[in-house]
């Protein structure tokens, strides 16, 4: 960790510590939420999108300020098709602007709102190195193909051969942490009798409150094709190019345990803030109950190719009742 | 989309994947160096599961810190710990963590298979368990572990008389009917980690219940399903718990034709486009209901799996990337 982030760290927790959690509302104003008012727009989100839980999380890491059993939402298992650069060259490709339009840019410089992709021509030497879509590739066929022979004999496959096993010692797997092996551990090698269950990349996505900046706060747990912990700098690859290390970066999770990747929350509550602006403009009454559903097409501006926004048909204000 | 209606196939199922959350590895490291010492008892685990809410990726059995007995040498866990949380079905499981690569690699992987597949077939309330071994190397943060959904083997082999998607198997108000009352039993915590159910549709109108039921309501209605929530996401075939599932049917109600129900979602709620409908023919062997008899048994994963976690465990290079 930089130094100043560990800093900030230690201020923020300091700051956290003395001061009381918001009681008073002030999210139209601010764009933030109060503690009651994140469990309300919890309960609202796990209430229409059930894939999301509440978590109580370890009992050493409880917030006394939110309940015991209300302390993070997480949803697990969500997939991600594919890196961030292809949808970005797509994007590119079609020309368009992203999700809620970057029309104010000059207050915003941080690139929130901004247009979306890399100009063409810059792609960068990663773009190639990074392997090519076998999953896409399966998609692009059609439908996932029928079950393999691995199948068919039941004892004979279903239990691997023991002398086999135990001559070849080729069990421990590539090291997944050494970036010489990525490659080979990203593409299906491991599993050669199941290739053609289509494999992907899956998150777990937490929310947390931050206390510090009174707004939700989102953490990505990335897990590789074979189902094993990805490791944090590679949720980058997953992450809007303009996003990436810059608002995302890798942090201790705040019930979990290990480094997560999570998008820094200082500039949360000034977003929230411009698209409940946008919103009355167009005369909706936000309601804070909305404001996860209103908060995760945010993210999804950040993290462009992590499918979990279930929530694009649900009626954002009152107004539109 | 079609039905398949073939009389000779050997109905083939997905099997069941698996995750390890790092807090897991965390936790069991810490009641190693706390606790457990040396001991290479085996450790009663609780793992989690869910339908699978997604057409192109299958759910998967999952281990979490709270998968561990919170008291270490109370190794009985106890599966009323977690409840009502639609996300996280219980299925027991078994852990024996090694504390030598040599003694891992020594288990007899068979013995403990057949093991853990009589307990499925002693105990029919749980036709789902798990059983993982390990060895965690806390010198090196490395965490070896390998999983077995133990199913007990049927032979002959379970043929396939027809599946389809549950939505084309139905008519559109059993459709929505059933539907409905499956969204009802997902969202009631009494039930909604219940895995294994009946339905029973008549004159268009669906209902669940429990599985224990099935002597009252057999004669209720004109069709009669064998449901559960299926982690699976193939189009045309049933996931790995079903396998236990019909040899338990086949056994306790003497049931030749099994029609089944692999109940599936999408972002929450019930999907019958993804769910299934399926008739499968079973014939136990004889031997099955003698009491000396052990049934065979299949469902280790192809391999192990390593996970390295040195990056975040291994004080001194934490301590390195705080500096």
């Amino acid at each position: 960790m930089v130094l100043s982030q560990k800093l900030h760290e230690v201020f923020k927790g300091t700051v956290e510590r003395i001061t009381g959690p918001r009681t008073v509302s002030a999210f139209k104003e601010k764009g933030v939420l109060s503690v009651s008012e994140f469990v309300i727009a919890g309960d609202n989100l796990v209430a229409k999108c059930p894939t999301w839980s509440w978590e109580a999380g370890e009992q050493s890491k409880r917030k006394s300020y939110l309940p015991a059993s209300k302390q993070y939402l997480i949803t697990r298992n969500v997939p991600c098709l594919r890196r961030a650069s292809s949808v970005e060259e797509e994007y590119d490709a079609a020309g368009g602007e992203f999700l809620l339009g970057g029309d104010d840019d000059d207050d915003d410089n941080d690139g929130w709102l901004a247009t979306h992709g890399m100009p063409k021509g810059t792609k960068s030497v990663d773009d190639e190195v990074l392997p090519s879509m076998e999953s896409l590739d399966i998609r692009k066929e059609g439908a996932i193909k029928s079950i393999p022979s691995y199948f068919g004999g039941e004892e004979e496959d279903d239990i691997p051969d023991m002398a086999d096993y135990k001559d070849s010692e080729n069990f421990i797997e590539a090291d997944p942490a050494s970036s010489a092996t990525l490659q080979s551990t990203y593409l299906v090698a491991t599993e050669p009798e199941d290739d053609n269950i289509l494999r992907t990349r899956t998150y777990d996505i937490s929310i947390t409150y931050d206390k510090y900046y009174q707004t939700p706060r989102v953490w990505l747990t990335g897990y590789d094709e074979r189902r094993c912990p990805l490791q944090p700098e590679l949720v980058f690859e997953d992450v809007s190019q303009d996003h990436a290390r810059k608002t995302v970066t890798i942090e201790d999770h705040p019930h979990m345990p290990g480094k997560h990747a999570s998008v820094h929350p200082c500039r949360h509550g000034a977003v929230m803030k411009k698209i409940i602006d946008v919103l009355i403009s167009r005369g909706v009454e936000p309601e804070v109950d909305k404001y996860l559903f209103l908060f995760l097409k945010f993210i999804a501006s950040v993290v462009p190719t992590i499918e979990y926004d279930y929530t694009m048909d649900f009626d954002l204000g009152s107004s539109s009742h | 989309y079609t039905a398949i209606r073939d009389p000779g196939r050997i109905l083939q199922f997905d099997p069941f994947q698996s995750l390890v959350d790092e807090g897991f590895w965390h936790r069991l490291s810490s009641l190693k160096l706390d606790s457990l010492g040396l001991d290479q008892s085996p450790i009663s685990l609780t793992g989690f599961y869910a339908p699978c809410s997604h057409s192109e990726v299958s759910n998967r059995l999952t281990l979490l810190a709270e998968s561990l007995p919170p008291d270490p040498k109370q190794l009985e866990s106890p599966l009323e710990r977690v409840h009502g949380n639609r996300n996280r079905c219980p299925v027991p499981g078994t852990l024996y963590n090694m504390n030598t690569l040599e003694s891992f690699k020594a288990l007899d992987r068979v013995s403990l298979l057949k093991m853990e597949a009589q307990k499925v077939e002693e105990d029919s309330a749980v036709l789902l368990r798990f059983l993982v071994i390990s060895f965690a190397d806390l010198k090196k943060w490395n965490f070896l572990h390998w999983f077995a959904f133990p199913a007990v083997v049927l032979d002959p082999p379970a043929m396939i008389l027809n599946i389809q998607s549950a939505k084309d198997a139905l008519n559109q108000d059993e459709g929505q009917s059933l539907s409905a009352v499956m969204n009802e039993w997902r969202n009631s915590s009494l039930t909604t980690d219940v895995p294994f159910f009946l339905i029973i549709i008549s004159s268009s109108h669906a209902t669940v219940r429990h599985l224990k039921d099935w002597e009252a309501c057999q004669h209720d209605g004109q069709k009669l399903l064998f449901g559960f929530y299926d982690p699976s996401c193939r189009a045309t075939n049933p996931g790995w718990p079903l396998r236990n599932y019909l040899a338990f049917i086949s056994l306790r109600y003497n049931i030749g034709k099994i029609q089944f129900f692999c109940y599936r979602e999408k972002h929450g709620f019930a999907d019958l486009g993804l769910s299934l409908v399926g008739e499968a023919a079973v014939s136990p062997p004889q031997d099955w209901r003698e009491p000396q008899n052990i049934p065979k048994a299949v469902g280790w994963q192809p391999k192990p799996k390593n996970i390295r976690l040195a990056e975040s465990m291994d004080p001194e290079r934490l301590a390195v990337s705080a500096a």
